[in-house]
C-alpha cells in the first residue's frame, strides 16, 4: 500500500513509519497541515493516516473537507489524542472513514489500515466468501466447512462474515467490538475472546487445519494459509 | 469620607425632604403675606377714616388735639401717626419726618419709616390728604414679626432636623451595612485563599442580604462539594495510576539492569506493554467518567427500545456466562422506549452483567430483565446469587476506584460501578441495590420516553399488545460439543 502519514509529533511519525515499512507499505509524511494538504490532493495514496491536531492554521478535519470536496476519496484514519465519543463522531461526519485514539497500539493501526483499504476496493456485499474449504453465502445464510453444514447464530454469522471479509488480515479486538457488537467501548473483560473461541469450535473443532487463528498482542485472523 | 451607597442614598433623602418642606412653606408663607397685606391696608384706612372724621367734625387744630391727646395717652398703641401741613412739615405725630421717598399722595405705600422706639423699618403706611394737611397712618410691624420669626426658626429646624436625622440614619446604615459586608468580605477572602470550609454568616431574618447571603452559601456547598469529589479523583487517580505505573518502571528497571537473554526480555517488553495498556485504560475510564458527570453526553441522547439494547448486551455476554457455566437470563416486556445514550447505556448495563458474571458462582444464576414499572418508568434489573454486597459497603461501592474485599484477586480497576451510577445520574435515573439472599440486585430505574415528552406523540402500546410481546427470552448455555 502506498501511505500517506500526516502527523506532527516526529517520535509518532518514525515508530509509524518504521512500523509501516516493515510490513511492506511505503509511506509518505507530512508534518503540517499545509504539506499534507498539498500531498493529499496531489499524490495517488491507498490510505490517508490524518492526525487530527496539526500545528499551524489547518486541522486534520479541515484537510479531510478540503480533501472530500475535491471529489477525492481515499479512505482516511483519524488519529487522535481525543478520545470523547463526540469527538469521534465529528471526526467521522467530517469525511474520516476511521477513528483510532491515541495512545494505540501499531497492531491495531495495520489492521484498520488494511480494513480500509480492502473497503476501498469494494466488495460486493452479496457474493460468497471463501477461505480454504470454509464457504459462506450472505445470501442464504449458509455456512460450510468442506462438507459439513454449520448453523451458527446471528451474531456468530455476523462475526464470522466480518472475520470472512478480512481474511488474511488482523482483526483486532476493538474493530470486532465496534463493527459486530457496535460497541464503543472496552468491555473490560475478555468477552471477545469467547465468542471466537465458541466459534471456533464451530468451524474449526472437527477440522485438521484450523482456519481462525489468534494473533498474538493483536487480534485474530481468519486464513487458508500456513 | 468613602463613598457610600447607603450615605448618598441618606443624603439624597433629605435633600428630598428639604424641597418638599420649602415646596409646602414657600405658598404658605406668600398667602399668608398677603392675608397680612390685606388686613393691614384695611386697618389703615379704618384709622385713617377715623382721623378723617375727627378732621372734619373739628377741623385741623381738633384732628391735631386729637392725635395729641393718644400719642401722649400712649392709647395710639404700635400705630405711627404724622400730620403735616402742605409743605410735609410735621405739625405732630410719634415720627420725626416725613419718609424719604413717600410721595405726598393719597394711597398705601411700603416705606422705611425711622421710628423712634425701632428704628428704622419697611411699614406699610397709608396718606390721605385732608384739605391742606397731610396725614400718615402706619402700623408698626412689630405685633407680626415674632410670628414670622417663628415661622423662619420652625422652617430652619424642620430642615436642620431633617438633615442630622437624615445624616445620622445614613451613616448608622451604612456602618451597619459595612459591618456585614465586611464580614461577607473577610469569609469570602478566606475562601478565596483556600479554606473552603467558611461559610457567610447569615440570619434568620428574610431581607435581600440574607437571602443572597444564602443563596452564596447554598453555592459554596455545591463549590466544596464538586472540589472536594475532584480531589478524592485526584487522589486516586494518584493512587491507582501509581500501581502499574511502579510495576512498569521496576520492569523496565530491572530489564536494563539484569539484561536476561533476548527471549526472556521479549517477554518482559510485552508485560510492560500490557502495564501500559492497564494505565489507558484506566486514564480512559476516568475521562469517560469525567465526560458523563460533566453533563457533555447528553447531546447524545436518542430514543432508544431498552429491551433491544439490554437483550443485545445479555446475548453478547452469553458466551462467557456459558464458559463459568452460569445461567444467564433474560425477560423483556418491550418494546420500551427511552431517551437516552445507546453507548453509555450499554456500558454502564455490560458493566453489571460483568460484575454479577465476576461474582456468581459456579453453576450460579444471573437474571436481566427489563420491565416497565409504571406509565412513566422503565426498570433494569441485574440479579445474581452470588455473595452481595455488605450493608456497610454498599454506598462506598459507587465510589470510584472502591474495591470491596470480595473483588480482590478479580481483575477490573474498580471504576465500573462508578460508571453505572454515573451513567444512572445523567438518565435522571434512580440506582439501588439490594439482597436477594444469596445475591445482589441491582435496579435502574428511568424515565420512560413516554413521559419524557419526545416519545409522548408515539401511540403507547395498548395493553394487549404489550403483554403478547412480552417474551421472556433465556440464553441456556448450548450443549457443548
Amino acid at each position: 500500500m502506498k501511505i500517506l502519514l500526516v502527523e506532527d509529533n516526529e517520535r509518532v511519525s518514525q515508530f509509524v513509519i518504521k512500523g509501516l515499512q516493515e510490513a511492506g507499505h511505503t509511506t509518505d509524511h507530512a508534518s503540517n497541515g499545509r504539506e499534507g494538504m498539498f500531498l493529499g490532493a496531489s499524490e495517488p495514496y491507498d490510505v490517508i493516516i490524518m492526525d487530527r491536531m496539526l500545528p499551524g492554521d489547518i486541522d486534520g478535519l479541515a484537510i479531510i473537507e478540503v480533501l472530500r470536496k475535491a471529489g477525492k476519496h481515499t479512505p482516511i484514519l483519524v488519529l487522535s489524542a481525543l478520545s470523547e465519543v463526540d469527538d469521534r463522531i465529528r471526526g467521522l461526519r467530517s469525511g474520516g472513514d476511521d477513528y483510532l485514539t491515541k495512545p494505540f497500539a501499531f497492531g491495531e493501526l495495520l489492521a484498520r489500515l488494511d480494513a480500509l483499504h480492502r473497503r476501498a476496493q469494494g466488495v460486493n456485499r452479496e457474493s460468497p466468501l471463501t477461505v480454504g474449504d470454509l464457504h459462506m453465502d450472505p445470501m442464504t445464510r449458509k455456512v460450510t466447512r468442506g462438507d459439513r453444514q454449520i448453523a451458527l447464530q446471528p451474531r456468530e454469522f455476523k462475526l464470522l462474515e466480518y472475520l470472512m471479509r478480512h481474511a488474511d488480515q488482523v482483526v483486532t479486538r476493538t474493530m470486532l467490538l465496534e463493527n459486530v457488537w457496535d460497541y464503543h467501548f472496552d468491555p473490560q473483560t475478555n468477552v471477545v475472546d469467547v465468542h471466537i473461541s465458541k466459534l471456533r469450535q464451530k468451524i474449526d473443532a472437527e477440522s485438521e487445519r484450523p482456519l481462525l487463528r489468534t494473533v498474538r498482542n493483536a487480534g485474530y485472523m481468519v486464513t487458508a494459509g500456513e | 469620607m468613602m463613598r457610600s451607597s447607603a450615605l448618598s442614598l441618606a443624603l439624597g433623602y433629605v435633600a428630598l425632604g428639604i424641597t418638599a418642606l420649602v415646596l409646602f412653606a414657600a405658598p404658605l408663607w406668600y398667602a399668608w403675606q398677603v392675608t397680612i397685606q390685606d388686613g393691614r391696608s384695611e386697618i389703615l384706612q379704618a384709622d385713617a377714616q377715623r382721623l378723617t372724621d375727627v378732621y372734619r367734625r373739628d377741623g385741623s387744630a381738633g384732628l391735631k388735639s386729637f392725635i395729641d391727646t393718644r400719642l401722649h395717652m400712649q392709647i395710639a398703641g404700635d400705630r405711627i401717626l404724622l400730620l403735616t401741613d402742605s409743605s410735609l412739615t410735621p405739625l405732630t405725630g410719634n415720627i420725626s419726618h416725613w419718609p424719604r421717598n413717600l410721595p405726598a399722595a393719597p394711597g398705601n405705600y411700603r416705606v422705611d419709616v425711622d421710628t423712634a422706639d425701632h428704628g428704622i423699618q419697611s411699614t406699610l403706611v397709608h396718606v390721605a390728604q385732608l384739605g391742606n394737611l397731610y396725614l400718615l397712618v402706619g402700623r408698626d410691624n412689630k405685633l407680626f414679626a415674632p410670628l414670622e420669626r417663628r415661622f423662619w426658626y420652625g422652617l430652619t429646624a424642620a430642615i436642620a432636623v431633617l438633615s442630622i436625622a437624615g445624616l445620622l440614619v445614613g451613616l448608622i446604615t451604612r456602618r451597619a451595612l459595612m459591618s456585614r459586608v465586611n464580614s461577607i468580605r473577610r469569609t469570602i477572602s478566606a475562601i478565596i485563599h483556600g479554606d473552603l470550609k467558611h461559610r457567610l454568616p447569615s440570619h434568620s431574618s428574610d431581607d435581600e442580604l440574607n437571602t443572597l447571603t444564602r443563596t452564596i452559601n447554598g453555592m459554596l456547598d455545591q463549590i466544596e462539594l464538586l472540589v472536594h469529589g475532584v480531589r478524592n479523583v485526584s487522589n486516586s487517580i494518584a493512587h491507582d495510576l501509581r500501581t502499574p505505573l511502579a510495576e512498569l518502571r521496576s520492569r523496565l528497571e530491572e530489564l536494563s539492569l539484569i539484561r536476561p537473554p533476548p527471549e526472556k526480555t521479549f517477554g518482559e517488553i510485552d508485560a510492560a506493554v500490557a502495564d501500559v495498556d492497564r494505565v489507558i485504560r484506566i486514564f480512559d475510564a476516568l475521562l469517560r467518567l469525567a465526560e458523563i458527570d460533566a453533563g457533555m453526553r447528553r447531546s447524545g441522547f436518542v430514543p432508544l427500545d431498552l429491551v433491544d439494547l439490554a437483550s443485545a448486551a445479555v446475548e453478547f455476554y452469553a458466551p462467557a456466562a456459558e464458559l463459568k457455566r452460569i445461567q444467564l437470563s433474560f425477560y423483556g416486556d418491550g418494546p420500551l422506549p427511552v431517551l437516552g445514550d445507546p453507548i453509555l447505556l450499554a456500558q454502564a448495563l455490560g458493566n453489571l452483567i460483568d460484575n454479577a458474571l465476576k461474582y456468581a458462582p459456579e453453576n450460579g444464576a444471573i437474571d436481566v430483565a427489563v420491565r416497565r414499572r409504571s406509565d412513566t418508568t422503565a426498570e433494569i434489573s441485574v440479579t445474581d446469587n452470588g455473595p452481595g454486597i455488605k450493608d456497610s459497603e454498599k454506598a462506598k461501592v459507587f465510589e470510584r476506584f472502591y474495591r470491596g474485599d470480595a473483588s480482590r484477586g478479580t481483575p477490573g480497576v474498580g471504576l465500573g460501578l462508578s460508571l453505572v451510577h454515573a451513567v444512572a445520574k445523567l438518565h435522571a435515573s434512580v440506582l439501588e441495590l439490594s439482597d436477594r439472599d444469596p445475591g445482589l440486585s441491582v435496579v435502574l430505574t428511568m424515565p420512560s420516553a413516554l413521559a419524557a415528552g419526545t416519545g409522548a406523540a408515539q401511540p403507547a402500546p395498548s395493553p394487549a399488545a404489550a403483554s403478547a410481546a412480552a417474551t421472556p427470552v433465556t440464553a441456556t448455555p448450548a450443549p457443548s460439543s
